[in-house]
């Protein structure tokens, strides 16, 4: 128990420092690499809520695949400079009222009566977050949204492929 | 979560450790040997038996050499850059089952590390963020070869990832499980490379692609690109880039033959002995395909990738399926 605190209690932390130093920091690259520490901080904590599979496919969907192709594309753009990334008064403004929505959502959920914080993980039934049980639960209660969500993805494939081969069209 | 655990785990990290780095100085002067005659020279002979301790002299020499940072580098990126590429290489040799279990004092010893039910996602995800070493290594020497190199190896990485992630798709279908020790274990009477053959090969290919191997080794294109992503490298840096890239081959070996080649089965020898003996086999081919073949120019990779080894899993997959779902009956 105690090193389960500790460790959640280094995951946690290396998580929201990491996550403060992102919005802080100037360089594009920099930013890039505090966030991938920030998720891997998270499969952490995915890890010691008995969910190991969550846990991978967060290292390997977004800090292995996404985020290095948003390094890739901070490279290939060189934006080196020191000047802050947005400087307009209106997008200022758009993300702290995104940030606000997010955070009143999150206070929200971990508020309402339904949402049980102190659950023990020993109460947990066996299998709780192995592959088979997710996927299980997936492909069926969950079916609709899963498949739309994925058409989603699909959608913003194909408008990427559109929108970069328009020049040479 | 006793105290024998803790022992236990502490002396199955410190001997797999110990290995590893033991064995890439090995890997090396085999490589450096085998090529040495496969293109009719004698290779390293001076120091020690065979040439035998020509790495452990290299290596000392890379110590003392002068370590360069370039002045107008990221110096914090750049000095963290060949760190994350052999702890991710280390970190995924934990999984890999080296043999069964074993009765030590009366106590039954898995030989793996950790035991961790998405054992094959993990080494996905581990050899994922491989590619940050490469990439960052680039881009932080702020010179023009090595930003080229790094680019080239995340956009080769990504492309080769997907086709190797889906062709060891197949095997999960077959054993229904992620476990890589029980993939093994299910390979008593048949190895998986006679049902999942071209799995198998897809699988290679990309894992070559993975690890920056010839002819797939764009990103340190040395006739192009001076040296590709560790132009700017030297001393231990560098030297941190070939443990990673040879602990990697290492890994990506194993799980081949974890996944595909029967793990620790085979006849008469122990299991162990079985398992080290597909691994320098598979090493070897590892060296004789760099000595065979030139490399491919950068848009034929990155073809061969999308075009062929990318179809060719998913084909793989949906036969998979589709014999398995009429074998199981409606």
């Amino acid at each position: 128990m105690i090193l389960q605190g500790l460790l959640f209690a280094m995951f946690a932390g290396t998580a929201v420092g990491c996550a403060i130093g992102m919005v802080f920091h100037r360089n594009p690259v920099h930013c890039a690499l505090l966030l991938v520490a920030v998720l891997l901080s998270i499969s952490g904590l995915f890890v010691l809520l008995n969910a190991p599979f969550i846990a991978a496919l967060q290292v390997l969907v977004y800090a292995g695949a996404i985020m290095v192709l948003f390094l890739f594309v901070v490279m290939l753009l060189n934006i080196r400079g020191e000047s802050p990334l947005l400087t307009t008064g209106s997008a200022k403004g758009f993300g702290i009222l995104f940030a606000i929505i997010v955070f009143v959502e999150l206070l929200w959920t971990v508020l309402s009566p339904s949402t049980e914080l102190s659950a023990p993980t020993s109460m947990l039934p066996r299998g709780f977050g192995s592959p088979a049980a997710i996927g299980r639960v997936l492909y069926t209660v969950w079916l609709y949204p899963f498949e739309i969500t994925s058409i989603l993805l699909l959608i913003a494939v194909v408008g990427a492929v559109v929108l970069a081969k328009r020049k040479f069209l | 979560m006793d105290t024998a655990f803790l022992i236990e785990s502490a002396v199955k990290v410190c001997v797999v450790l110990g290995f590893i780095l033991l064995g890439v100085p090995i890997i090396v002067w085999m490589e450096r040997k085998v090529i040495g005659h496969m293109q009719d020279r004698i290779g390293p002979e001076r120091v020690g038996p065979y040439g035998l301790l020509q790495t452990i002299a290299d290596g000392i020499k890379l110590f003392m050499k002068e370590d360069l940072v370039p002045a107008q580098s990221d110096k914090v990126v750049f000095i963290i850059a060949p760190a994350l590429t052999v702890v991710t290489a280390l970190v995924a040799t934990t999984v890999i089952p080296w043999g069964d279990t074993v009765q030590v004092f009366g106590r039954t010893i898995p030989l793996h590390v950790a035991d961790v039910n998405v054992a094959l996602l993990f080494v996905l995800a581990t050899t994922s963020m491989g590619v940050y070493g490469v990439v960052l290594g680039g881009w932080a020497s702020n010179s023009k070869y090595p930003l080229l190199g790094g680019l080239r190896s995340s956009a080769q990485m990504i492309s080769y990832e997907l086709a190797q992630g889906i062709a060891l798709v197949g095997v999960i279908l077959m054993t229904g499980t992620l476990s890589l020790a029980q993939i093994a274990r299910a390979q008593e009477h048949l190895w998986f490379v006679v049902p999942q053959f071209f799995g198998f090969v897809i699988y290679v290919l990309s894992a070559i692609a993975e690890t920056n191997r010839a002819p797939f080794d764009l990103p340190e294109a040395e006739t192009e690109l001076v040296a590709g992503f560790h132009t700017e490298y030297s001393s231990m840096k560098w030297a941190f880039y070939f443990l990673g890239e040879y602990a990697n081959m290492i890994v990506v070996s194993g799980v081949a033959i974890t996944v595909y080649l029967g793990a620790w089965h085979g006849p008469v020898l122990p299991p162990v002995l079985w398992f080290l003996i597909k691994l320098s086999l598979f090493l070897f081919f590892y060296v004789w395909l760099r000595a065979t073949f030139p490399r491919l120019r950068y848009d034929q990779l990155m073809a061969f990738g999308w075009k062929v080894l990318l179809p060719a899993s998913i084909l793989n997959l949906v036969v998979t399926a589709t014999v398995l779902a009429l074998r199981s009956g409606p």
